[in-house]
């Protein structure tokens, strides 16, 4: 799932380094993008796009690996054999996700390895949503559902950018995806339109998740140089708030007809199409975000251990003449 | 010790501050596997993306999770990522055979029938798409390989980029593992398919 | 009780409980490849008990989401290897190469079942099969050649888990009637297998099979006496369940 537009960080530096790159050169990449064709690896490309494709690249990758977390937990006791076996299978999709990432991200010259060491040393970053946690099924019906819907806005657009092996493993996920989000709203529906008990954890499972929910997209984009430059590389597709937008339009209802209700007094969809909503809490974000969330240090200490426990496993396969090679496309 | 809500996390029993950050060693980086997969009976293989494996047999297992678990297969290549001779990149309705300098005899090596080996050839026809196998050539080298591929292949259109892999250095599924992929179709509970639940919103409003 | 239901009830529970025991790798494995082909293997058993429950039903026993996820641990008929928390990945690796080399070896036996319903599933799943002791051949070939920290703790995680694993042969008094109706070969005839198969396996390797005839197996897992990790497993997959047991979830 988890686009990458969550974590939002277009650079913020002054120049964007075009003025070092070589202008023919430039000129031909941009003609190539503007018809419609993809680049691959080994083209010649500016190093604004290669910095922010690896960097955009390697934060949905760690989405997904730190998004199996509040899911994986579930498995053990997602009720009935129907929902366990679904749950593990998605769950298996999000971290075969991240393998399919971290490999397109790879392609632009930053080995895994090293992806995986900076997610650990906290210098990465991944999809807030995921620094909160799941305290009961509901909650991770909700993370199903409406967090793999809001992820499939996000991935398919990010699926027209320009980056070839990008594309190519945007359109494997997206495939994967249609599964989470069909089994997501399943689940959620048998719990709203089932026993008062059920549609009561659903609820409540919603109020916690919503907040979370709408900050998903980030804030509103702020129209800068670098923003325009990254939309005409086709390397940003959408704006926060047009994703926003689309996500509110396509879930509200859905979540409406069955009778759930929406913690935000403000929640309406204008004559003009436009939905309104109450700002999200941005400061809040910046915090969590920042480090300060409730699940941030587990999520970390989890993959950490995960990391140091698979040591030796890694040590022992190690060929001592094998050289690494990135991946080809 | 760390609390979480989830118990098997409880059961690592990790310490509440994390331990002081280390950067992972560069032995753990293994090398990468290309995987081809072969959708159905008599379909070309087709590139599906890397694993990474510390050797040939490794990639197999990895790939055949990774990349046929979710949709039909009949077969799986893998090869080491720098076993795989690759061509520039072309624009898309172009065929980078065009552009390919044609070769004197002497640089392609010998003609001696006992040097040439077969090489696996796969074409890229659009950029963002992923390489299909064309078909075998016999060569004495991988340059050669792309000559004879650019005789053999080089009326085909657009071709992006072509790679070349000399056959014996791709691990292929045998006829005899088929079964391996069998079940795939009946794991139902991971297809979008099986959830239908339009019945039970309609029942709801109406007693809504 | 009735041979078919004794014969069910031990196999589907071993692929239950070992199936929500793998499933705790997922997310946490040393390998990004190896975390997803290790669910996989979760998943196809939590498939294989559920395919198991449900002939117990055409046999009159209950829907198999009540059978799995509402006894408790004395009607449980696993063995105990299976119920061992997931420890480190050495252990997890054995248990999962010692289980599946039985496993293959027991469907493989049972596809010439008398019992027509079982023969069919045990035909369907060979191929999954062939795949989970090919994948746990070529990890114990591998981390047992590999450094001398993998060979000694493979070597230790062995040692350790074989006297579990032979308790996947326990048998129960049915054993006598599976055998002369047909439905088994009968657990002594698959140990003999499940040894020459493992044997050839470790004989390529730098670990050392113990003398087996001087271990003593860990028995009980077929009469419902369980280690003290099968309870807390059993309340943590009933927990929604048990949320409110009127609901559809
Ligand atoms: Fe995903
Ligand atoms: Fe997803
Ligand atoms: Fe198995």
């Amino acid at each position: 799932m988890y686009g990458s537009a969550s974590t939002h960080d277009i650079p913020t530096q002054a120049t964007t380094g075009l003025e070092n790159e070589d202008p023919i050169l430039l000129a031909e990449f941009e003609a190539r993008i503007a018809r419609g064709e993809k680049i691959e690896p080994t083209d010649w490309m500016p190093q604004l796009y290669r910095k922010q494709l690896t960097r955009m690249i390697e934060q949905h990758a760690h989405s997904e690996i730190i998004g199996s977390l509040p899911e994986g937990t579930w498995i053990t006791r997602a009720p009935g054999f129907r929902r366990k076996m679904a749950q593990m299978a998605k769950v298996q999709d999000e971290v075969g996700h991240a393998q399919l990432l971290y490999s397109a991200a790879e392609t632009l010259g930053k080995t895994r390895e090293q992806m995986l060491s900076d997610l650990v040393n906290g210098k990465s970053k991944y999809s807030n949503v995921f620094n909160y946690p799941t305290p009961t099924w509901a909650d991770s019906n909700v993370i199903s559902w409406l967090i793999d819907a809001g992820a499939i806005v996000n991935q398919m657009a990010n699926a027209k950018g320009s980056y070839g092996p990008y594309c190519r493993a945007l359109d494997r996920i997206c495939a994967e995806e249609a599964f989470h989000l069909k089994y997501g709203h399943d689940a959620v529906v048998h719990m709203a339109t089932g026993t008062p008990i059920q549609r009561k954890m659903m609820q409540e499972a919603l109020n916690r998740w919503w907040p979370a929910i709408m900050t998903f997209f980030g804030p509103s984009d702020k129209m800068s140089t670098h923003t325009e430059i990254l939309m005409r590389w086709k390397v940003k597709m959408a704006t926060n708030d047009a994703c926003r937008q689309q996500f509110l339009d396509m879930y509200v209802p859905k979540i409406w007809e069955i009778g759930l209700t929406l913690p935000d007094a403000n929640l309406r969809k204008n004559e003009d199409g436009v939905w309104e909503f109450s700002e999200p809490d941005w400061e809040d974000f910046k915090r969590v975000i920042n480090g300060d969330g409730p699940c941030n240090a587990e999520r970390i200490a989890v993959r950490r251990a995960a990391e140091e426990n698979g040591a030796w496993v890694r040590r022992a396969m190690q060929q001592p003449k094998a050289q690494y090679v990135r991946p080809l496309a | 010790m760390l609390f979480s809500f989830d118990p098997r996390i409880s059961r690592l029993e990790l310490p509440e501050a994390p331990s002081l950050p280390t950067d992972k060693v560069a032995l753990d980086q293994f090398p990468t596997y290309e995987v081809f997969h072969q959708r159905k009976e008599n379909a070309a293989y087709a590139y599906v993306g890397p694993v990474h494996a510390p050797e040939a047999d490794v990639a197999f297992l990895f790939g055949k999770e990774q990349f046929s678990r979710r949709f039909p297969c009949t077969g799986m290549w893998v090869v080491l990522t720098s076993n795989i001779r690759v061509t520039e990149y072309g624009d898309d309705q172009q065929s980078v055979y065009d552009r390919l300098p044609l070769l004197p005899a002497d640089e392609l090596g010998t003609a001696d029938a006992a040097d040439l080996e077969a090489y696996d050839i796969f074409h890229l026809k659009k950029r963002g798409k992923a390489h299909a196998h064309v078909g075998q050539v016999q060569a004495a080298s991988p340059e050669a390989a792309l000559q004879a591929a650019k005789a053999a292949f080089g009326d085909q259109r657009p071709v992006v980029n072509v790679w070349v892999v000399r056959s014996a250095d791709l691990l292929r599924s045998d006829e005899a593992d088929r079964d391996m992929w069998t079940t795939t179709p009946d794991k139902k509970y991971r297809e979008a398919i099986a959830y239908k639940v339009q019945d039970r919103i309609d029942r709801f409003k109406q007693e809504g | 009780m009735d041979p078919k239901l004794d014969l069910l009830y031990r196999l589907a529970d071993d692929q239950l409980i070992l199936g929500h025991r793998n499933s705790e790798w997922n997310g946490l494995g040393p390998i990004l490849e190896e975390d997803i082909a290790f669910s996989s293997m979760a998943q196809d058993k939590l498939g294989h008990s559920l395919q198991l429950y449900m002939l117990l039903h055409e046999l009159g026993e209950a829907e198999p989401d009540t059978v799995a996820f509402t006894r408790n641990t004395p009607q449980f008929h696993c063995c105990q290897l299976t119920e061992l928390p997931i420890g480190e990945y050495d252990f997890s690796l054995i248990r999962h190469f010692l289980f599946d080399h039985a496993e293959l070896l027991r469907f493989e036996a049972l596809a010439d079942s008398s019992y027509e319903p079982l023969a069919l599933v045990a035909r369907k799943v060979k191929g999954e099969l062939k795949y989970h002791v090919l994948h746990a051949n070529t990890w114990v070939k591998r981390l047992g050649t590999a450094t001398e920290e993998a060979i000694t703790r493979m070597q230790a995680a062995l040692e350790f888990t074989l006297p579990y694993a032979l308790g996947i042969f326990e048998t129960t008094e049915a054993e006598p009637e599976i055998i002369s109706s047909g439905l088994f070969i009968g657990e002594m005839e698959l140990q003999r297998r499940w040894e020459e198969s493992i044997s050839k396996v470790l004989a390529q390797t730098a670990l050392t099979l113990p003398d087996l005839r001087l271990l003593t197996p860990v028995s009980g897992g077929r009469y419902g006496q369980h280690t003290e990790h099968l309870q807390p497993l059993l309340d943590e997959m009933a927990e929604v369940f048990r949320l409110d047991p009127t609901a559809d979830w």
